[in-house]
């Protein structure tokens, strides 16, 4: 019996000592961290910010320039896929750039962002925590801008997902509601990010100056040109932004953060854009200048040379976003930066507006700024109109080569509701339904309360 | 204070491992001490009256005295005394005692009993005889083992076991095997069942992170040689799994090793080597038929272009070739293996030592697979109540493996078959032509792209076991589990189209399991009628896993492969570490009457980490009953039957194979900002995840004829699985692909016969096992809401949908080519506003009648689940000769071959199968090969669609082995105990209407079940083999 109650307590005692208590299975995420109570402390904020920017280099590295450019006129293609699908308008609910998975990943990045911020920084008030929630508002309003402009209606998601007993399938909201929220977002910006950042970040961050250039943007989107001057004025106020002379003109988007540029998603080597994939792939790009928009420059426009191989009747490349002479048949993914907007932009828009209200000298004055750098004669109202048929389309003209390929052209057409009327020459575009994209597929296939634009359907 | 009870518990122990010591066919040395008298005898069968060789021969009273019979059946024991008696047993055969009298010398006639009834099988926590079973288990033998010469555990098990399908992912060497255990019961979560290694749970899920896509994988159960498991248990219904909980709603597979016994030691040497080659080869289109399909396909298009003329211009240097790229590739690969063991041991040690090596190439050039193992298995006794052992084991893999697999153009299948014929090999200039217009060169990549993984792995477990009280034993184990493994890749500039472009990637993983089982035994016999047993125990369980890695991208060279000389570091965000735990506790009741009346109950409860920490312990009992109904009156009397039992069993299991932090949401460091480091969600958090759950009814039934010359066995399951975990695609409207979530509900239903026969015996001997088995599948709920046309989408060939099974292909269907434009008399349409099809176009069904070919025109295509599966063995034996074949099948399953759409549409320039030679050409043409057309704007060939389902039944000699056993009078005079020769042909001969390379085939794992995309094709082996016992 002794025995037995010997070897029992050893037993007991082995078994006491593998024993173990319920906090053997709290396993908190080694190399990531665990979803939630992830914004604790400020530079968790700062992270979390800095991922939803990473979001922004995943949205614009593919699709951009089909979006902005791959239905519009400047540009012509070979290539089968999206380019073909835009240039010869036979979107179909299976092109990549239908899939808005991207937007909605920036969108989600910035309201845990907007949610949990003010958690890092607990009660405390503090610069950086303001800076940090004016550029979460800013990005989140960036990517609904663009959604509105791509696809009209969209689901207004302004909540983070964080369980089940949230609604999963959103319907669309009005674009009216999309754009006030857009709005909102963007004064709010205005009223927390920096005037600028330190070095290396500062063209490449909300800045308040950024989100005034998209409030001019988005103003003028919504024909609000009062507005839009008023954003406008404020961005030139701004004395970190001064147009680059023409010798410096490539070097806005090869070497990036130009005193020109007001905000740009930046890129490097690790974490590279299809810039080089859309303009200079080789002999064998996505896109080469369309014929029409070589004609449309004008003679002596110091810019052509720049932007492709004058020498060439059909130039292979686009020389712009790497510079004059550039003949790397690498087909490697580009590390140059993505400018979104940029002085020569705002300029334009300003002009645009003032057009708008009728107001010539001022729109003139803008407009010139931007000739006389490209060494063009400057315009009077008569010329513009003999020219270019009005002041409005003299300077759309001029954001046409002026701003060629960086993702504008298409929203100007939109914006100026002269879209149809350009592309149906070329590719017979005549339904305004058609001017949206389709809703992928496989959006529609997931959430039931979505409908396909009506063109698609 | 020790009990005679007690004594009977080691006696019984001791028996146990005799039993062992006799399946290794262990000649003990006689013992020899002089004293009073010495008896011989001979032991023979009673009813063959053949001499029977390894019967254990026991003199009572005495501790040492056992000896076992030689060659003749003889024995001889000394230091005997009249009235002591003598005990013979031997595996297969009825017990039988004798007394000494004055007599020394005896002939024994034992009885042959059902080998398999007084057998006993591995249990979860313990061993049972298979006549007191109540759950439902099939076990493999190292008998059976030995027949083989495949190197793994899993493909062993394949057509040899009823209720498990095995299935290959890779015929690649260390490949992939796909294993379900009564189907696949989960939907996103692992399908693959528990794997215990004496007593340790193994982990069975390759870490590997590089060298190939998800569907060409490695098998880590190839750590384990063969040639060192005792017998492979698979248990299959919830009384035997439950016992394992949360992890067994698979099925769990119980690998037990040899171990030493008492006696002389024993050295066998296995030698073997042998030659594998491709068991069919595809067939292609040679240059001018090739040349003609290219300019074919230019004509067809929608706005004819002018041909690319260099690829068919036959005076081009470099496209005037006419090779198949098969037999550049393809060749014959050698391999070989030996085994060295040692076995032994006396009353206080038991040893069973063993070393092997294999180095066996694989059928595509430079694919090789060399692995060292490497076991110690030791017991000691070190107090009459205290036992110790160790089991340790080492594995060292090197795999220089393929990229083999995948529709991506870097798979060597996949080029291999479409690379144009009219390619050269070189350039003119002598080097490689590694890559022309998007097809790279198969032979440049298996010989100069790198795919390298070498794997270290350790498995060790220490246990002690303490008699307590009479009846009341005590055992607990540490155990470890370690994987390390080192990953190289790179792929040369040659390969790429790009100038001086090459990439590498280096990898390195680390898994550790370890953890502790201890638990209490209890067995009491009261009145010589109720047999009493009783587990009870604990364990956690803890996992880690760690990876580090690095991308490279612009080496300066192809020579220099390591990752210092990449100029662009591309990946530096590889370093994962994740850990996982687990915490049990287990016990199990049994009882019988008179072994006549079973009853037995089971229960264990888990707690994982991975679940949300309300939901984390889940409680999984069992019970089950058996009534041996042959031990009844009247039917004892009965001649013909020797064996009848019923049993019932149902009980709950689950499944916890999610990610480890899955339930709690997941923030992803590293997605930076240029230089600036951020965070973001990348799983949504769900804390209401838990474990799925399976409860399972099984009815059995096993019968034995004419003294068990005919064993029979049958069971029929249901299994109802539900709170399926899956991955549950969200609208990108939430920011997230998909969310874990327990969701839906799976059946399987099934039957499984097995049949054992003694056909023939005495000189000429005749053995036969068949065995069958039935599942059917079921989707049985789905969350509404996720469904889209009734389904959800599964990968780009399958759909989930209520009713039907996991793998259902759904697409168009095919009917067949226009002949002329004008059969498509209704004007049918590619889409609401497209062309309409036309002479030479498939002809679509049109299922909802609205003259257009859409989405809504597709339909179930296909099943990838058999109706019935299984194998058949046979073994003849005459004089030294002992030859096995065996036959497996799996009948009424069909297959979709991506490589047939492959290699029989045209994408740019790529190689068709010789059935494009049937194209339709012209109008008027009668075929099933729709015409060849580039940029196709009806996107034919790349639907999903019923002309690349096939019929997937085989029938497949998968296994011959022909042994002859020199007498042991002629090896004894080179100094052998024993020695065997003997040949060995797997995969000799397929029957099937399957047009790939084999139709064992699957290329996923998961759940895309069904699919051939390409894998490393299957070979025809044949191999010699040498055993040498010293």
């Amino acid at each position: 019996m002794k025995n037995l109650l010997k070897y029992t307590f050893y037993s007991l005692l082995f078994l006491s000592v593998c024993g173990c208590s319920n906090s053997l299975l709290d396993k908190e995420p080694i190399s990531n961290v665990s979803g939630q109570g992830y914004y604790k402390k400020p530079s968790d904020a700062q992270a979390g910010v800095n991922g939803i920017y990473n979001g922004l280099q995943a949205l614009f590295r593919q699709n951009f320039a089909y979006w902005g450019e791959g239905r519009a006129d400047n540009i012509v293609t070979r290539h089968a896929g999206d380019p073909a699908a835009l240039q010869q308008n036979t979107l179909t609910p299976v092109i990549n750039s239908a899939r808005w998975d991207n937007f909605y990943t920036v969108i989600s990045r910035a309201n845990y962002a907007i949610k949990y911020i003010p958690q890092a920084f607990g009660t405390e008030d503090s610069e950086q925590k303001r800076q940090l929630l004016g550029q979460a508002h800013a990005l989140r309003a960036l990517a609904y801008f663009y959604l509105v402009r791509i696809w009209g209606q969209v689901p207004l998601v302004t909540e983070p997902y964080e369980g089940l007993d949230q609604d999963l399938f959103v319907k669309k909201n009005t674009e009216a509601e999309v754009l006030t929220k857009v709005e909102a977002d963007l004064i709010l910006a205005t009223e927390n990010c920096a005037s600028s950042y330190s070095g290396a970040r500062n063209r490449v961050m909300i800045t308040k100056g950024a989100a005034y250039a998209f409030l001019t943007q988005l103003y003028m989107w919504q024909k609000k040109y009062a507005q839009a001057l008023e954003m406008a004025e404020k961005v030139l106020a701004d004395p970190q932004y001064a147009l680059v002379p023409i010798e410096d003109w490539n070097n806005i988007f090869v070497k990036g953060s130009s005193t020109e540029s007001i905000f740009e998603v930046g890129y490097n080597e690790v974490q590279p854009n299809n810039l080089r994939v859309w303009y200079a792939n080789g002999s064998d790009s996505d896109y080469v200048p369309s014929a029409g928009f070589i004609a449309s420059i004008e003679p002596h426009d110091l810019r052509k040379p720049r932007i492709y191989d004058v020498s060439q009747v059909q130039p292979r490349k686009i020389w712009k976003f790497f510079g004059q002479g550039f003949n790397d048949e690498s087909p490697e993914p580009s590390a140059g930066n993505i400018v979104l907007t940029r002085l020569a932009d705002i300029l334009l828009l300003k002009a645009e507006a003032h057009a708008n209200l009728n107001q010539p000298v001022e729109a003139l004055g803008l407009l010139n700024r931007i000739r006389t750098r490209a060494g063009l004669p400057v315009l009077d109202q008569n010329k513009a109109q003999s020219q270019f048929g009005s002041l409005v389309g003299s300077i759309l003209h001029e954001r046409s080569v002026e701003l060629c390929f960086e993702g504008h052209r298409w929203f100007d057409l939109l914006r100026n509701e002269i879209a149809i009327s350009t592309m149906k020459p070329i590719n017979g575009l005549s339904d305004k339904r058609n001017l949206l994209w389709p809703i992928h597929e496989g959006e529609l296939l997931k959430n039931p309360n979505l409908q396909q634009n009506e063109f698609y359907r | 204070m020790k009990s005679s009870a007690n004594q009977c518990n080691l006696k019984g122990l001791y028996y146990v491992l005799s039993l062992f010591f006799l399946c290794s066919n262990l000649i003990f040395p006689a013992i020899v001490v002089a004293q009073q008298k010495t008896v011989t005898g001979r032991v023979i069968d009673a009813t063959t009256k053949s001499p029977l060789l390894g019967v254990t021969v026991k003199l009572s009273d005495t501790k040492n005295v056992t000896v076992s019979t030689d060659q003749r059946g003889g024995f001889v024991l000394d230091d005997v005394t009249i009235g002591q008696s003598i005990t013979f047993s031997f595996v297969g055969y009825s017990t039988q005692t004798i007394k000494i009298d004055s007599r020394s010398s005896y002939t024994i006639a034992l009885v042959a009993v059902s080998n398999l009834m007084e057998e006993t099988v591995v249990v979860g926590y313990g061993r049972q005889k298979k006549r007191n079973l109540t759950g439902s288990i099939v076990s493999v033998g190292a008998s059976e083992i030995a027949k083989t010469t495949l190197q793994d555990p899993i493909s062993i098990l394949q057509g040899r076991a009823a209720g498990v399908q095995v299935s290959s992912n890779s015929g690649a060497p260390g490949g992939e095997m796909s294993i379900r255990v009564r189907g696949s019961s989960s939907l996103n979560s692992g399908n693959n069942p528990l794997f215990v290694v004496d007593g340790i749970p193994l982990e069975s899920n390759s870490i590997s992170s590089l060298n190939g896509t998800e569907n060409s994988g490695l098998n880590p159960m190839t750590d384990i040689n063969p040639n060192d498991i005792a017998s492979i248990e698979i248990l299959k219904d919830a009384a035997s799994t439950a016992i394992y909980g949360s992890r067994a709603a698979n099925g769990v597979v119980m690998i037990t090793t040899k171990r030493g016994a008492e006696g002389r030691p024993e050295v066998i040497l296995n030698a073997t080597t042998g030659v594998s080659s491709l068991t069919r080869k595809l067939s292609v289109l040679n240059a001018r038929q090739y040349r003609e399909a290219v300019l074919d396909s230019y004509r067809g298009m929608a706005k004819p272009e002018e041909p690319f003329y260099t690829i068919i211009d036959s005076l081009n240097p470099m496209n005037s070739g006419d090779v198949d790229w098969q037999d550049e590739l393809m060749r014959s690969a050698k391999q070989y293996k030996l085994d060295l063991s040692v076995r032994g041991g006396n009353q206080g040690t038991k040893y069973a030592w063993s070393s092997s090596y294999l180095d066996q190439d694989g059928v595509i050039l430079n694919s090789n697979y060399k692995r060292f193992t490497s076991r110690l298995n030791v017991d000691f006794t070190i107090s009459d109540r205290i036992r110790i052992g160790q089991s340790i084991s080492y594995t060292n893999a090197v795999n220089n493996r393929t990229n083999a697999a995948g529709s991506g153009n870097l798979s060597i299948i996949r080029s291999l078959l479409i690379r144009p014929p009219i390619m050269s090999m070189y350039l003119p200039n002598g080097s490689l032509n590694g890559y022309m217009i998007g097809q790279r060169n198969p032979v440049g990549m298996a010989l100069f792209s790198t795919n390298l993984n070498k794997s270290n792995r350790i498995v060790g477990s220490q246990y002690v076991e303490i008699d307590l009280y009479k009846d009341l034993k005590f055992r607990s184990n540490v155990n470890l589990d370690y994987i390390s493994m080192k990953e190289d890749e790179f792929m040369p500039s040659i390969l790429d189209y790009r100038e001086g472009y090459n990439k590498g990637a280096v990898r390195s993983s680390g898994n550790l399991t370890w953890g502790n089982e201890s638990y209490f035994t209890y067995a009491k016999n009261i009145a010589n009628a109720h047999n009493i047993g009783a587990v009870l125990g604990m364990s956690f369980q803890k996992w880690r896993y760690d990876r580090t890695g690095l991308d490279g991208e612009y080496f300066p060279s192809d020579d220099i492969r390591t990752l210092n000389g990449a100029s662009i570091i591309s990946n530096q965000g590889v370093n994962i570490a994740s850990e996982h735990a687990m915490l049990s506790y287990f016990g199990r009741v049994t009882y019988d009457y008179l072994g006549k009346y079973l009853l037995e109950f089971n229960l264990r409860t888990d707690g994982s980490s991975r679940f949300g920490r309300n939901r984390r312990f889940g409680f999984f009992p069992s019970a089950s009953a058996g009534w041996r109904f042959v031990e009844e009156k009247g039917i004892k009397d009965l001649g013909w039957l020797s064996d009848g039992k019923l049993r019932f069993s149902l009980g709950s299991t689950g499944n916890e194979a999610i990610g480890d932090y899955t339930s709690r949401g997941e923030f992803t460091l590293g997605t930076n900002y240029l230089d600036f480091s951020g965070a973001a969600p990348t799983v949504m958090p769900n804390p209401s995840l838990t474990w799925e759950t399976t409860r399972q009814y099984n009815l059995g039934l096993e019968l034995g004829f004419f003294k068990n010359r005919i064993l029979f066995s049958t069971d029929a399951y249901l299994k109802k699985t539900k709170d399926l975990l899956y991955n549950v695609p969200i609208p990108g409207t939430t920011g997230f692909e998909f969310i874990t979530q327990n969701i839906g509900s799976i059946e399987n239903r099934g039957l499984e016969f097995s049949l054992q026969t003694r056909n023939l015996e005495g000189a000429f001997s005749w053995n036969t096992n068949i065995n069958v088995s039935l599942n059917r599948n079921k989707v049985t709920s789905l969350p509404k809401n996720l469904l889209t046309g009734g389904h959800i989408q599964n990968g780009a060939f399958h759909i989930l949908q209520e009713g039907l099974p996991i793998g259902v292909f759904y697409g168009w269907r095919f009917l067949g080519v226009y002949a002329r434009d004008e059969d498509n008399t209704s004007g049918l349409t590619n889409g609401a506003n497209g062309p309409a099809f036309v002479g030479g176009d498939p002809i679509w069904k049109d299922i909802n009648n609205d003259n257009m070919i859409d989405q809504n025109d597709r339909e179930i295509i296909g099943y990838a689940e058999p109706k019935y599966f299984g194998g058949i063995s046979n073994d003849f034996s005459y004089m030294n000769f002992h030859l096995n074949v065996f036959f497996q099948y799996s009948f009424g399953n069909q297959i979709y071959s991506e490589l047939n759409h492959q290699r029989n549409s045209i994408v740019r320039y790529n190689n068709l199968s010789t059935d494009a030679l049937n194209r339709w050409r012209e109008q008027g043409d009668q075929t099933d090969f729709p015409r060849l057309i580039r940029d196709d704007p009806k996107q034919s060939d790349s639907r999903v669609q019923s002309r690349w389902v096939e019929d997937g039944s085989y029938l497949k000699l998968k296994n011959v082995n022909l042994r002859y056993s020199f007498d042991p009078s002629w090896s004894k005079r080179i100094g052998l105990r024993k020695l065997d020769a003997f040949v060995t042909a797997t995969n000799l001969i397929t029957w099937t209407k399957y047009t790939g390379f084999d139709p064992d085939v699957n290329s996923y794992s998961g759940l895309r079940v069904g699919l051939d995309e390409g894998s490393y094709p299957q070979s025809r082996t044949f191999m010699l083999g040498l055993i040498l016992g010293l």
